[in-house]
């Protein structure tokens, strides 16, 4: 049932089952904020660390209470709720802490909030079900992923901005979902080597 | 479309009575990503550059500020006026640097088209590619400012 | 049924049981208590944790000068903090020299106070207050200047020196949301405690100027901060140049009746450059002085007067007017108050008829 270590899961997450080319979750922030390699930057750090973390305190809150309760079905509002705390949490944190770390990362969490890669991560989890360790690699290997493919997404855009001349009809969103799909395609010369059913 | 939690900051700077007293943003309903984005490609179109049309402008104002605040003919085929009040006034994307608030008035004598803009425009031009939103009175529409300052495209 | 409860049960306990712990870190995390600030080392203010250093100090009346409205964008509030700040913020590292960063040098709207603070401000802040007052008479002395008097309530005298400015607020109207604050020179004479007078020209777009134009009446209430600047009457009894056109005028006017009531025998020379005749005001004021003053002369000029001015004063530009009647001015001092370019050429002349640079004052535009 789980042949799959944690480092083979981690790989998988990032290159075959990306959580963003893959299964295109987390798209409208994907979309909105790719333009530039340095707010990328900035919303991919925020996302690794908020899918790493909720993917593991959904795992618990799946594996303590909804599941020996038979309430599995409940999922859908418990992880968004415990998300959605959890990025207020933490931003509450970041502005005590540090001030400099807030002006650059903190800025970023409420949007985090309701990007439904980060709820992707989380349901994954509970279909496949995953044990902790695995819901470990598989929450940082998402959030890495999607991360990778904003920063890819900002590289090509900028460079695009720079010596392209895009059709009238593509500018904005219609180049950038073009770019996505290329990208997908990309990313499917992976398969090959680790699948997650 | 979505765009950052920074640009949204930004554009709040952008809204009346921030900065100046309209605001940057005119009755322009879409987001900031969206009309810089505009923008960049009609510039393109043209065939001309962000820092191309933001030094002609400079020039024209360079040239007309020996006047003192009097109308002086530059090139023989424009009347520039360069006026200034004290002050200064902050960039809405949110870096330091106060921008003088001097205005040049560019009136094209063959076409008889004019054009009013001043510090801040010519550095969110060159600096953020910003031409202000659609409706905003002081709106620089590239191609009215390829018309009127007689921009000829720059080789790709 | 009881699956139902039991279900319900559970989505409420963990949702109320986040919301207790969201409750629970606003209130300690998002809670900075009071702290205490000590300013020069000599007094104390004891501030709600939080807010800007900037924001709190102006809460217990001490005004940092700022431009920006705490954005970070104008570098004009520093201060320096002894103890109790943070690393400086990546908005405040363009403003800072490295001399500076090792002073413990800050700007004041990026300093967020969390702990107690030790901190040091220029002396003369500590004489700027906040005053409200009351128009009581709006004067259009050319088609784009207003004369704006301030009848003074609270507190109902002012102290300052003249060639000053106070910082005036615009509260929210029309379109806008926050107060605005801008900067006008007092062009009244500083015995005249209990009022201030500003010329305040219409600028295209101005959020104040729009206001004092076309929104404030005579009887509103207003409020303004100050005095500030350093732009003064220099001792010593030199021969006085001065040099400012359109609302340029008011510190000028200000030092002009402060001589005017003192009978100051000062040689003095006030250039007014202006466009046409509809931009001269208040010469017959100037006369006044004149008259009072057998030392000094009012010297209008029009750089492009209209046929039906019949003109038949100095004409040109400003710069050329002064050089043609400023000879040696070696021993005399300057008193400038325009626009940058327009005091870079005057300087320029002035330089040429031999004066010292140290020697030229003027009223730099914030």
């Amino acid at each position: 049932m789980q042949p799959l270590g944690f480092f083979a899961i981690l790989f998988a997450a990032v290159f075959t089952n990306n959580i963003l080319l893959t299964n295109y979750l987390g798209m409208c922030s994907f979309l909105g904020c790719s333009r530039e390699l340095k707010t990328s930057a900035g919303l991919g750090a925020a996302v690794v660390f908020v899918t790493a973390t909720t993917s593991v305190l959904n795992w618990a809150v799946y594996a303590y209470v909804l599941a020996p309760l038979g309430l599995d079905y409940l999922r859908f509002i418990v992880f968004i709720v415990v998300i959605a705390a959890f990025t207020q949490l933490v931003e509450m944190i970041i502005e005590r802490v540090s001030e400099a770390l807030y002006q650059s990362l903190g800025l970023f969490l409420p949007l985090i909030a309701v990007n439904c890669a980060i709820l992707g991560a989380s349901l994954f989890l509970v279909i496949r079900n995953y044990t902790f360790w695995h819901a470990c690699g598989y929450g940082i290997g998402s959030g890495v992923g999607w991360a990778l493919a904003i920063l890819a997404m900002a590289g090509i855009r900028q460079r695009l901005q720079q010596r392209a001349r895009v059709p009238r009809g593509l500018e904005g969103p219609g180049i950038a979902l073009v770019i996505a799909g290329t990208m997908a395609l990309a990313f499917m010369g992976f398969n090959g080597m680790v699948s997650l059913n | 479309m979505k765009q950052s939690a920074k640009d949204d900051a930004i554009q709040e700077q952008m809204r009346p009575g921030v900065i100046t007293r309209d605001g940057l943003l005119g009755r322009d309903p879409r987001k900031l990503r969206d009309i810089l984005d505009a923008d960049d490609a009609a510039v393109r179109r043209l065939g001309l550059t962000h820092a191309g049309i933001a030094a002609r402008l400079r020039e024209l104002r360079d040239a007309g500020a020996r006047g003192l605040g009097q109308a002086v003919t530059v090139e023989g085929r424009f009347d520039v006026r360069v006026d200034s009040a004290r002050g200064g006034l902050p960039c809405p994307f949110l870096h330091e640097g106060l921008y003088a608030k001097e205005f040049v008035e560019v009136h094209n004598l063959r076409t008889g088209e004019r054009l009013v803009y001043s510090e801040l425009s010519m550095h969110l031009i060159e600096a953020h590619g910003f031409y202000e939103g659609e409706g905003s009175p002081f709106r620089l529409e590239p191609a009215a400012l390829a018309r009127v300052l007689e921009l000829v495209p720059q080789d790709a | 049924m009881v699956e139902l409860l039991i279900a319900v049960g559970v989505l409420c306990l963990i949702n109320t049981g986040l919301a207790a712990l969201l409750m629970v870190a606003d209130a300690t995390l998002g809670n900075y208590g009071e702290c205490k600030v000590t300013i020069n080392d000599k007094r104390t203010v004891v501030v709600s944790g939080g807010r800007s250093l900037l924001a709190a100090l102006k809460d217990e009346q001490i005004f940092i000068p700022s431009a920006c409205g705490g954005r970070g964008s104008c570098g004009l509030c520093k201060v320096t903090v002894l103890e109790g700040a943070g690393e400086p913020l990546p908005t405040e590292a363009p403003w800072l020299t490295p001399e500076e960063r090792q002073a413990g040098v800050r700007l004041a709207c990026q300093v967020k106070v969390k702990r107690d603070l030790r901190v040091r401000i220029p002396e003369e802040l500590f004489s700027v207050r906040q005053y409200r007052a009351r128009v009581s008479a709006l004067v259009d002395l050319t088609h784009d200047i207003k004369q704006v008097t301030l009848k003074l309530e609270n507190p109902p005298e002012i102290s300052f020196v003249a060639g000053q400015f106070i910082q005036f607020e615009v509260p929210p109207y029309a379109l806008t949301d926050e107060p605005v604050y801008r900067a006008y020179s007092i062009s009244s004479d500083p015995a005249d405690t209990g009022e201030i007078e500003l010329e305040i020209r219409l600028v295209p777009n101005g959020i104040c100027t729009t206001y004092v134009h076309r929104h404030l009446k005579v009887g509103d209430l207003v409020t303004f901060n100050g005095p500030y600047g350093d732009f003064r009457l220099q001792p010593g009894g030199r021969e006085m140049i001065c040099i400012a056109g359109g609302s340029g005028m008011a510190p000028i006017k200000s030092i002009l009746l402060e001589m005017e009531r003192t009978r100051d025998p000062r040689p003095c020379r006030y250039f007014f450059g202006a466009r046409s005749k509809r931009d001269l005001f208040l010469v017959e004021r100037m006369r006044a002085i004149e008259r009072a003053l057998p030392n000094f002369r009012f010297i209008p000029s029009l750089s492009a007067p209209a046929p039906e001015d019949r003109w038949e004063g100095e004409t040109g530009m400003i710069t050329e007017v002064v050089g043609r009647h400023v000879g040696d001015a070696s021993q005399a001092e300057a008193y400038l108050c325009g626009s940058p370019r327009m005091i870079e050429a005057c300087v320029e002349v002035l330089r040429a008829k031999g004066m010292p640079e140290s020697r030229i004052f003027y009223d730099k535009f914030a």
